[in-house]
């Protein structure tokens, strides 16, 4: 066939009714075909037709949201193909790894694929978070998509949690072990909890693990919540996440007129008409000095593609590079030394060397969660929606800060300081060296212990209302109480480390009850 | 007045005004109210048995759980002053001997269960996890742990083998140390 039959055919094709029925609109380069492209395409009509132009710099998202997105598209790829080799029998569950280890084709790269995935998955879903509470992306109309993003970080880290224990090895045994031993330390609906009003056989770990261990019946309920119930139940939020986005629009706003070097990132001139050419009709309200609009087709969909593109080989080269860690077959009677979380959770089990379970692992992350989904509602500041600002917002930035870098700092901490028996050691230690510890702790007598509480609850509260009444009264006193008592919370790890560390001090308050 | 139709307030006229029951033919509350009332509690009725059902069914009324009890060998086999760790990797506990008789010690750390491991030179029970530390009678004395480790049950079985029981566990802090299979009193002399 000659060149320009073939032309000739392939005209005929894209006229016929069969390629028109897939194929909606053409592929030239004209204002109609851009808008069509968006609004027309299912998966990319996720995306509004237009974008302020400032959205799209780089530097402003860093992609974390997109980037969150694919890596739960690469984990469901992956997770779909290791589920034909895995099955959650604590008989043969290890086997299996090690099958798809040495065996299987490709196994050991897509289960590593897999785990990385995830890995950067809970770092992407921070970062994201922490962008979004920079630029005040949350502040209205944006409170409630901020509440399912909280939502989906912790969809997120229970899909970590519960894949952890799948492949059957010792630190997947204790890990959940340690976990799970949590659950009965909740206040009223754990057998061990303060208030405990149930037993081991029908308490929250009960019900986590379908036994008093974990064993089979653990092993099933963690694989089907990984592999069907956490997936769906996300699927659903980013759902209505990425729904809300488009339709609030992006957050950013162009820069202050000095910087002008923002304007001039997309090179090629606009012609697309004013800001209200979008298909939502024009907004007076928007008309004044709006945002100058691109088309998301192709100047938003072309960085995606790029930033997808960098992100999958980067992970594919990391995959290739570097062994998702198997230990040994899972042993009820022998625990590892030292028995470490996976690293995201090693915030919490650091906790837990300062206080009761019940507060490590149920109270304090009960209240980071609560906090994260009140902040919208807390911050009465309108200041800095779609700037990076310290200045406009200096008390929530620098408490959000310092509560995040606490996070990381524990996490640090957990993971390059912390030796066998859980004893300090130094990243240079050498963990042969045994180093035996005799705590000698102490308690407050309880009315100090008592003292101590009420102060510091009254004086947190009272003091900042004393000194920056015009700060703090912006703001109604129910809501006050609330950000003050989170903020508290918050405060009272550093403090209670210190009284640790620096005094020996073991509980501040003893009942006969609970110990805090 | 679009959504004045017929039926939702009936009757209509001067009789309605008498209230539930006033008039014969009077309804108790209009037609559709009922409907409406008897659809949503319904409703709601049927969600909750089906969350109730739901969530009891995951809690299982049989758990395929090994055996609580096994026999630990004969009490001469033992020297005083010893803290056995021969059934530690089977069946999770430590068989401790003093000069005035057995207990056995539960290897699950009461902080957040993981097993601590008996560190002979330093003569104590310590944790890999959180760090907890337990004397040789099981007490805790550093670290998280919040209470001492639990004793089980043990006996002389009829063949005379010790017989240890894991389903029935003794708690130092609620005085069940002192109770009676809590601690097996049969004298030894030191060799």
């Amino acid at each position: 066939m000659s060149l320009p039959s073939l032309l000739v055919s392939w005209t005929r094709l894209k006229a016929s009714a069969v390629w028109r029925s897939v194929f909606r609109h053409g592929y030239d380069d004209t204002r109609r075909n851009r808008l069509l492209q968006t609004s027309s395409n299912v998966f990319l009509h996720l995306h509004p037709t237009t974008t302020p132009a400032s959205g799209l710099r780089f530097a402003y998202t860093w992609g974390l949201g997109g980037l969150s997105l694919l890596l739960f598209v690469v984990l469901t790829l992956t997770g779909v193909l290791l589920m034909f080799y895995y099955v959650p029998d604590t008989r043969r569950a290890y086997d299996d790894m090690k099958d798809i280890e040495h065996v299987v084709p490709f196994g050991q790269f897509l289960r590593n694929l897999h785990r990385w995935a995830a890995h950067a998955m809970v770092i992407t879903v921070w970062l994201h978070m922490l962008r979004v509470f920079l630029t005040s992306s949350y502040k209205p109309p944006r409170e409630f998509n901020w509440v399912v993003g909280v939502v989906l970080l912790v969809l997120t880290l229970l899909l970590s949690f519960s894949g952890y224990l799948l492949p059957w090895d010792q630190i997947a045994f204790w890990a959940i072990t340690v976990g799970t031993n949590m659950a009965t330390a909740t206040p009223f609906l754990g057998a061990e909890g303060p208030f405990s009003l149930v037993t081991y056989d029908n308490d929250l770990r009960f019900l986590i693990l379908g036994s008093r261990f974990v064993g089979q019946s653990a092993l099933l309920r963690f694989y089907v919540l990984h592999c069907l119930a956490l997936p769906l139940a996300a699927a659903v939020f980013m759902a209505v996440h990425f729904w809300r986005v488009r339709k609030d629009k992006f957050s950013a706003k162009a820069a202050p007129p000095p910087g002008g070097v923002v304007a001039a990132t997309i090179a090629e001139p606009v012609a697309d008409g004013p800001a209200s050419a979008g298909p939502e009709g024009p907004r007076p309200e928007r008309a004044a000095p709006a945002a100058r609009q691109v088309d998301v087709w192709p100047h938003l969909v072309a960085i995606e593609f790029l930033a997808m593109l960098v992100a999958l080989v980067a992970l594919q080269a990391w995959s290739l590079w570097v062994d998702a860690p198997l230990e040994d077959i899972a042993t009820p009677t022998s625990t590892p030394n030292p028995a470490k979380a996976p690293w995201y959770f090693l915030g919490l089990q650091e906790m837990l060397v300062y206080f009761d379970p019940w507060i490590a692992g149920v109270v304090l992350p009960g209240l980071i969660i609560a906090g994260l989904i009140l902040l919208p509602y807390l911050d009465p500041n309108p200041a800095g929606v779609g700037l990076y600002t310290l200045r406009r917002r200096r008390y929530a930035v620098s408490a959000f800060l310092f509560g995040f870098f606490l996070w990381v700092g524990l996490i640090l901490v957990g993971q390059f300081f912390r030796g066998p028996g859980w004893i300090w050691y130094w990243p240079w230690e050498s963990w042969e060296v045994h180093k035996p510890v005799y705590e000698r702790t102490w308690n407050f007598p309880w009315p100090l212990g008592l003292a101590a509480m009420a102060g510091y609850v009254g004086l947190g509260l009272y003091v900042p209302w004393r000194l920056r009444p015009e700060v703090f009264r912006t703001i109604g006193r129910g809501q006050y109480v609330t950000l003050m008592l989170l903020v508290l919370g918050m405060l009272a790890l550093p403090i209670k480390m210190v009284l640790r560390l620096a005094l020996d001090v073991h509980y501040v308050l003893v009942t006969p009850w609970f110990r805090i | 007045m679009a959504h004045d139709e017929p039926g939702r307030s009936r009757p209509a006229g001067p009789a309605a005004e008498g209230g539930p029951g006033a008039a014969a033919g009077t309804l108790w509350m209009p037609r559709r109210d009922w409907l409406a009332r008897v659809t949503w509690w319904s409703f709601l009725g049927s969600l909750t048995a089906m969350s109730a059902a739901s969530v009891r069914m995951l809690f299982p009324r049989v758990t395929f759980d090994p055996p609580p009890t096994f026999k630990a060998g004969y009490p001469d086999e033992y020297a005083v002053g010893e803290v056995s760790e021969r059934w530690k990797r089977r069946y999770r506990v430590w068989v401790v001997r003093t000069t005035e008789g057995f207990f056995a010690l539960s290897a699950k750390c009461t902080h957040l269960g993981c097993t601590p491991n008996w560190i002979e030179t330093e003569a104590k029970f310590k944790c890999p996890c959180h760090g907890s530390g337990f004397d040789p009678s099981g007490v805790n004395f550093e670290g998280p742990a919040p209470r001492p480790l639990e004793r089980f049950r043990i006996v002389l079985a009829d063949d005379g083998q010790l017989l240890v029981d894991r389903s029935r566990s003794f708690r130092q802090e609620a005085g069940e140390w002192d109770r009676l299979d809590a601690f097996l009193r049969l004298a030894g002399r030191r060799t």
